[in-house]
């Protein structure tokens, strides 16, 4: 046993086991998150049920959501009545109804004891609305154009009807969202204009002609395109399709609220695939819906990306000049080594506490005083002196700071000194040298740097409420509109999606798969920032592979 | 052992460094001191670096004659704690004097390190260094350069099919032999080489040596080695240096053959060091 234990086995097993246990948990979560974020976008069944409640027939219609296996003695303390069921545990589903606007909740609960039989049509369809969520039932017929069709056609009409409803919103959208934006825009910017010339005197009655000129072609404009918007409204309200749900009733649903309509009982395995495939795609690249609880998370994922590397962008110089002074400049005293314990210190404070800073500093001070001097047209309402992108950006920057630092330095101090002197002697003067030699040689070191900046930022949430996120941006922070890059407006955020639709939604079972689902997106997000980092410092340290002599 | 005719260390009727005229000196060292910190490691040395030959520093580890070879292009700058006391004149220039700019300083007297150390660049860029840190970046101009100097260092025939490749792929010979041909290629005045086959194979030290016989044509050089035989060989000048101070300095053949001084007697024999 002794020996057993000068071996060294006992250590090798204890490491070995650390690692494993390391693996494990890691592999496990993402596990976890992507198998609970990606069965949601599986078409699954739509069942219906027929229940006996208290000896009357009941008719339930949905799809299984959960399982769960319950103590009898629980039910009965709520006061259930489970008479005529012997045992202890008993089988409860959840199951997800929808027809939001016609049941008291789209989500119940139903005992596996008073389920008589489970049948799975092919033709119950399932509904996604833009709002009110999904609805289930069975198509009873479609009115296109006002003429009813009921037979065996009715499907090939829905299709073609809700393709043309999908198609006419999307041209609403692109005016609404396009073209109408842009006048707003422009509009707004007129306004600004005339203010200034106000605030500074200048403002004559030819500028205000002019002004009003401009306004007035902008306005006839306008109206061309409501006009447009108008005709088109009207021309998506023509058809309806009548779907008789759980109740027995027949409901007439306007055709210009569905999205889709899908029979996933009447689908193999292989459409099922391509349907897992479409919803994937819709929830990557469509804006959100219905206070977040459905449809894409795009701006989301934009807005992610668009901060980060916005922090990228700021971050990595800052920290590399201050890496090269502290470490090629800076006189080698207690003043450099406190200078860099601190800076070394700074990457433990706590990021909401860079929040309050950036709130107070950036948003409030820096943004007020930068919409005193250039934005005084807008005022009172700020420009800069509230949230937005760049502070945000900004905050994340000194949050991750010392990291780029820290490795910079590390990185500097692994140049061998030969490499230095075979510049200075060949008549390079320091500068010349740290241009030409040490900075391209540290640049693996900087990169793993930025690799764990990004990683950082990415993840950062708490101070990013304080100085920048919101629940719903309604434009994105990159637009057709001069100058293009806003970097004063508020953002959306992964993370903080996570947080909104997890616990501040309104229908936090319906979200509860998003959670997961958004959740394995902003980690698929990181990954991939961080892959395409380590590719590049890959690159580069194959380049400069010399440290090896 | 490798045997080269001696024939440069057998120049009879060498002129004494001590009666070098103004012409035909390279530099000059005057009463010059160092410290690192409260150590002192040169102690007034006074000596001439004759023009156009191969001058050797030898001695015992730590006697000093690398720091004195890192005075010549102030290398000794880049320890904070190193002060200079003398002067070194270069043409009848004192290069510590405050008006010296320390980069031109380097661009006439090149060095070369025991260990080879290229760039992590390609070869070309290796050689063209020192011209693209002058501005100089008319492709024809690098180009002539290149294929002067990697001839003049005894590489180009080697290296010429593959001048974009990582300098890094060379051998270690092969290596040194590219940085003295990045040294030569901004023409410097003075050539200093610190030990500049100590990590060399017995083959490739040949070639060096070869090539310092070359060099001389061109420039000054200045040697240091702890390899007796190998400053025999090569050099014309040779001085010995013990604790700091420059202890005897002739021409080689002399101090080999007739030292007149019993330390370095004792030194070249092989009685301590």
């Amino acid at each position: 046993m002794n020996k057993w234990f000068k071996s060294g086995s006992p250590w090798i097993w204890m490491t070995a086991g650390a690692v494993s246990i390391s693996l494990i948990s890691v592999i496990g979560l993402l596990l976890l998150i992507a198998w609970r974020g990606l069965v949601y976008f599986w078409p699954s069944n739509i069942y219906e049920f027929s229940l006996e409640l208290n000896k009357t027939p009941v008719t339930v219609i949905g799809e299984v959501y959960d399982r769960e296996e319950v103590p009898t003695s629980r039910l009965q303390g709520v006061g259930t009545d489970i008479s005529g069921f012997q045992g202890n545990i008993i089988e409860r589903f959840l199951i997800k109804t929808g027809n939001r606007e016609y049941v008291d909740l789209d989500f119940r609960w139903i005992l596996a004891t008073d389920i008589k039989s489970k049948t799975a049509h092919a033709d119950l369809v399932k509904i996604e609305r833009n709002k009110n969520g999904n609805f289930y039932g069975y198509i009873e017929g479609v009115i296109e154009n006002g003429k009813t069709i009921k037979d065996k056609s009715k499907y090939e009409a829905l299709e073609s009807v809700i393709d043309r409803a999908v198609e006419l919103s999307d041209e609403m959208m692109d005016i609404q969202n396009g073209e109408i934006g842009s006048i707003n825009y422009k509009l707004e910017e007129l306004r600004l204009e005339e203010r200034s010339y106000e605030l500074k005197g200048k403002l004559t009655a030819e500028i205000i002609a002019e002004l009003n000129a401009e306004r007035k072609t902008l306005q006839a404009d306008y109206l061309v395109l409501e006009k447009q918007l108008m005709a088109l409204r009207a021309d998506s309200q023509r058809d309806t399709v009548l779907v008789k749900d759980m109740r027995g009733e027949v409901v007439s649903i306007p055709v210009y609220q569905v999205l889709d309509a899908q029979f996933p009982n009447d689908m193999n395995v292989f459409e099922k695939a391509i349907q897992f495939i479409v919803q994937i795609g819709k929830f990557i690249s469509e804006d959100p819906r219905e206070a977040n609880t459905e449809g894409g998370v795009f701006p989301a994922i934009f807005g992610t990306v668009f901060m980060v590397l916005l922090m990228a962008i700021i971050v990595t110089p800052f920290g590399v000049i201050a890496a090269i002074y502290l470490h090629e400049y800076a006189a080698k005293n207690a003043i450099t080594k406190i200078v860099r314990i601190s800076v070394i210190n700074l990457a433990g404070v706590p990021s909401i506490v860079y929040g309050v800073f950036g709130l107070g500093f950036f948003v409030y001070m820096l943004g007020g005083n930068i919409d005193a001097l250039f934005y005084p047209e807008a005022q009172p309402s700020p420009t800069f002196g509230t949230p937005g992108v760049i502070w945000s950006a900004l905050t994340l920057a000194i949050l991750t700071l010392p990291v780029v630092i820290v490795s910079t330095e590390e990185g500097l101090s692994r140049i061998p000194t030969a490499l230095r002197q075979g510049s200075l002697a060949l008549g390079a003067t320091k500068a010349e040298t740290l241009w030409r030699i040490v900075i391209p040689m540290a640049s693996p070191a900087i990169m793993t740097g930025l690799i764990l900046a990004v990683a950082r930022a990415a993840g950062e949430v708490a101070p990013l409420m304080l100085v920048g996120v919101v629940k719903m941006a309604p434009t994105l922070p990159l637009d057709g509109n001069f100058p293009f890059v806003h970097l004063d407006r508020k953002f959306m955020h992964l993370g903080f999606h996570i947080y909104d639709v997890g616990f501040q939604s309104p229908n936090v079972e319906a979200a509860r798969p998003l959670v997961y689902a958004t959740a394995f997106l902003l980690v698929s997000v990181i990954v991939t920032l961080n892959l395409t980092a380590i590719g590049i410092r890959n690159h580069l340290r194959e380049k400069y592979k010399s440290l090896e002599h | 052992m490798i045997s080269v005719a001696p024939d440069i260390a057998k120049v009879t009727n060498a002129i004494d460094p001590s009666e070098l005229t103004p012409e035909l000196t390279a530099l000059e060292m005057k009463n010059l001191s160092l410290h690192y910190g409260s150590k002192q490691a040169l102690y007034n040395i006074d000596m001439k670096i004759p023009k156009g030959k191969v001058t050797a520093f030898i001695g015992p580890s730590g006697c000093g004659k690398s720091t004195l070879l890192r005075c010549i292009n102030r290398m000794n700058d880049l320890v904070d704690i190193c002060r200079v006391d003398g002067a070194i004149e270069l043409e009848g220039k004192n290069i510590y004097d405050k008006d010296v700019d320390v980069a031109s300083l380097r661009q006439n007297v090149g060095m070369v390190f025991q260990r080879p150390n290229p760039f992590p660049k390609s070869i070309y860029e290796n050689v063209v260094y020192g011209l693209r840190i002058q501005g100089n970046n008319d492709k024809r101009i690098l180009d002539e350069t290149v294929e002067k100097s990697l001839r003049k260092a005894a590489l180009w025939d080697e290296v010429k099919d593959r001048l974009h490749d990582s300098a890094f792929g060379l051998s270690g010979g092969q290596q040194q032999r590219l940085v003295i041909a990045r040294a030569i290629a901004i023409e410097p005045k003075v050539l200093l080489l610190d030990e500049p086959t100590s990590a060399l194979d017995p083959i490739s030290t040949l070639t060096i040596e070869e090539l310092i016989n070359d060099l001389k044509e061109a420039y000054t050089v200045v040697i240091v080695t702890h390899n007796m035989q190998q400053a025999a060989r090569v050099s014309n000048y040779a001085a010995f240096m013990f604790m700091g101070e420059l202890i005897e300095y002739s021409d080689t053949n002399k101090l080999f053959t007739a030292p007149s001084i019993k330390k370095t007697e004792d030194y070249i024999t092989g009685r301590y060091g």
